[in-house]
């Protein structure tokens, strides 16, 4: 065990560690924040594998981004410093099991799939190469789904505005 | 001739002369977080000086003028005075979370000066993706601060929080785009590509109007990024006695002052980087004579010289403009700096891709 | 929409004008540091340079020969609006046996005034005036309460 399978094992022990807290603690402001340190564990993992425009992206949205929206919806609507009621017996007999369930189907696709031992191929995960594939209408090119994701961005952003924006009502005499 | 590269290279070569890899990787990186800490304690202890000198004699006063010589020790009593007083947690306070706030805040900071350069190739990352990177983990600086005012259980902390929740999440649209303004330009988001890209003339000259102009909002937005008066709504002492940090005294409170004003010199450094080309030294066209003058001046002091302008350039602004409300705050970004930024995001795009630029 | 976006640029560069007229001034003010206008008291204190309507105490100004402008016209006593001054008065028997009012003590509560002026505004002899000496702290309060007139002194001939 080198140096580099030390520090997987911190990470995946840290995101590992504060998921559990997330979802075990009963105040929920100190849920979203152990979430919040989850993501910078798996943030943290892609820049284990050099994976730099990802890990900042994954910073970017879901810890600035999410995490700051899920805070700010709870701020604004709960009564954050009561500690929320125990789960029921039944619920958490049936959340035990579908963890265990989703735990037992990746296992099981891991366990099937044959990693090749050589993967000789270099992953190019520099800034340009991406901007590049994104933008790439031909072979490999990922400008329709790009695009497609914009359109629906646009539509989302036009909703708020319809939903935000005041109407003026005719003025009768 | 002695420079922080050559030093640094040289530590390098002497340690794996003597130590295996994962020693040397071990010991610089301690070397690293050393340098970084006491930059840190520096940082604080000089800008908080520079900020009390430069609002006394904006204001005509005279500022700290007892401890030491011009005052210049002030900061280091104010700081001994602050670690010995009592850390205060509040009754009914989240403790756990009330006392990794200031922490959350910190890293965060210094976690921002790592692909910074500060001299010719002497940067403690200088990783492919920058100035992207220091985009994305300044975002996180708000969690911070969201955590500080909802923990002290105070309402005047939580609304500091909030507002400066929305005034972080709405600012950091513009400052990017004046971001994405000058890479447009460079290409590249790596801070040395940036910085050597500048080496014919800063992207504030060679850029036309649209850098000015990306340079102005750039400015703004950090300024409010930062909490910072004119924007400084999270703090407000008149109506919200302190914001988020109403609640925190003796050295947990000198760390959110501390990171604030970190903060400053990075964003400072950034924006140094940017548009006034680093550490590139000054150069004008064909003086060869006055060329070689400025390239004598080391490669740091020109960094520092820089940062340090724009430092002053918004303590400035704070001593100088009233405070906003937070809908003037809201309407300033939304309804000007924004759209005049995607504007000139676009106008910058085309002439880079005109090649208009120098 | 013309009228918008001419209104929407005048605004921008009526608030860039203004924004930077303000930090001219402030810049002047930066660079001027002949303007500062902060006393490093202690040190100072021989060349102190107190302005013209810096307010201190309240004295009365005597002549050479212990003579005072002041009728006891209790003007000030009324106008003071805390009770700061006292004025007694007695009765002189003047060289042609008139009786004629005078002051006997004038009493001031320099712990009590608050500096307002309006005593000096009130008085029609001009008898009172402010100083301009600050360093007022003693040990014992009964210090503070000053009697004005000195002893022995008179009102000025021709004063009414």
């Amino acid at each position: 065990m080198d140096f580099k399978d030390i520090f997987f094992y911190l990470i995946a022990i840290y995101i590992l560690g504060t998921g559990i807290m997330a979802v075990s603690t009963r105040k929920i402001f100190r849920a979203s924040i152990w979430l919040l340190f989850s993501l910078i564990g798996i943030a943290a993992f892609y820049f284990w594998l050099n994976l730099e425009f990802l890990a900042a992206v994954q910073v970017a949205v879901y810890v600035g981004g999410i995490v700051v929206l899920i805070i700010f919806s709870i701020f604004l609507t709960q009564k954050t410093g009561n500690q929320m009621a125990k789960t029921g017996t039944q619920q958490t007999i049936f959340a035990a099991l579908a963890s265990l369930l989703g735990f037992a189907l990746t296992a099981y696709l891991v366990y099937q799939h044959h990693f090749g031992s050589n993967q000789t191929q270099e992953l190019d995960a520099s800034i340009e190469n991406i901007g590049t594939q994104m933008l790439n209408p031909g072979d490999g090119g990922f400008l329709l789904p790009f695009e497609a994701v914009s359109m629906l961005l646009l539509s989302a952003l036009i909703g708020c505005i319809v939903i935000a924006m005041k109407i003026k009502k005719e003025e009768t005499a | 001739m002695i420079s922080l590269e050559n030093i640094s290279a040289s530590i390098h070569q002497l340690l794996s002369a003597n130590l295996s890899q994962t020693a040397v990787i071990l010991i610089e990186m301690s070397i690293i977080a050393l340098l970084a800490i006491t930059l840190f304690a520096l940082l604080g202890l000089i800008l908080v000086f520079m900020e009390r000198k430069v609002s006394a004699w904006i204001q005509i006063r005279l500022g700290p003028n007892r401890v030491g010589p011009k005052g210049i020790f002030q900061t280091t009593a104010d700081t001994i005075k602050l670690a010995l007083k009592e850390g205060f947690v509040p009754d009914g306070a989240d403790k756990f979370l009330y006392k990794l706030a200031p922490f959350v805040v910190m890293i965060i900071a210094m976690m921002l000066l790592a692909p910074i350069a500060f001299a010719k190739n002497f940067a403690m990352w200088d990783l492919n993706i920058g100035v992207f990177f220091i985009t994305a983990i300044s975002s996180v600086s708000v969690i911070g601060i969201l955590m500080a005012g909802w923990a002290s259980n105070n309402q005047y902390s939580l609304l500091g929080a909030m507002r400066s929740g929305a005034q972080i999440i709405s600012y950091e649209i513009s400052a990017g785009m004046a971001i994405l303004t000058i890479i447009v330009l460079t290409g590249s988001l790596q801070i040395s590509e940036i910085v050597n890209s500048q080496s014919n003339g800063w992207w504030l000259f060679k850029g036309h109007i649209p850098a000015v102009i990306a340079f102005v909002i750039y400015i703004i937005a950090v300024t409010a990024e930062t909490n910072r008066a004119p924007f400084d709504m999270a703090e407000a002492e008149s109506e919200l006695t302190g914001g988020f940090h109403t609640e925190y005294s003796g050295m947990r409170f000198a760390l959110f002052f501390l990171a604030e004003y970190i903060n400053i010199f990075i964003v400072c450094a950034v924006g140094a980087t940017l548009f006034l080309g680093g550490w590139m030294p000054f150069h004008i066209g064909a003086w060869e004579g006055f060329n070689h003058i400025m390239d004598f001046i080391p490669s740091s002091v020109w960094f520092l010289g820089k940062t340090f302008f724009l430092i002053f350039v918004i303590m400035w602004f704070r001593w100088t403009f009233p405070r906003l409300r937070i809908d003037q705050l809201l309407n300033l970004e939304w309804k000007y700096l924004l759209p005049i930024s995607l504007f000139n995001l676009l106008f910058m795009t085309l002439i880079a891709i005109k090649g208009w630029h120098f | 929409m013309i009228t918008f976006l001419k209104q929407y640029f005048t605004d921008i560069y009526e608030a860039i004008v203004s924004l930077l007229k303000g930090m001219k001034l402030t810049g002047y003010y930066f660079t001027h540091h002949k303007e500062i206008i902060t006393q490093e008291y202690p040190e100072n204190r021989a060349t102190l340079n107190l302005p013209e309507r810096f307010r201190g105490e309240v004295v009365m100004p005597h002549d050479e020969n212990n003579e005072h402008a002041c009728t006891g016209c209790s003007a000030c006593e009324l106008a003071c609006p805390n009770g700061t001054i006292k004025i007694l008065n007695k009765f002189e028997v003047n060289a042609e046996g008139k009786k004629k009012k005078a002051i006997d003590t004038f009493v001031y509560h320099l712990e009590l005034c608050t500096m307002c002026n309006l005593c000096i505004v009130a008085c029609p002899t001009d008898a009172i005036k402010m100083a301009q000496t600050f360093e007022h702290s003693v040990f014992d309060r009964s210090l503070l309460t000053k009697k004005l007139n000195q002893p022995n002194s008179k009102l000025r001939e021709g004063i009414e």
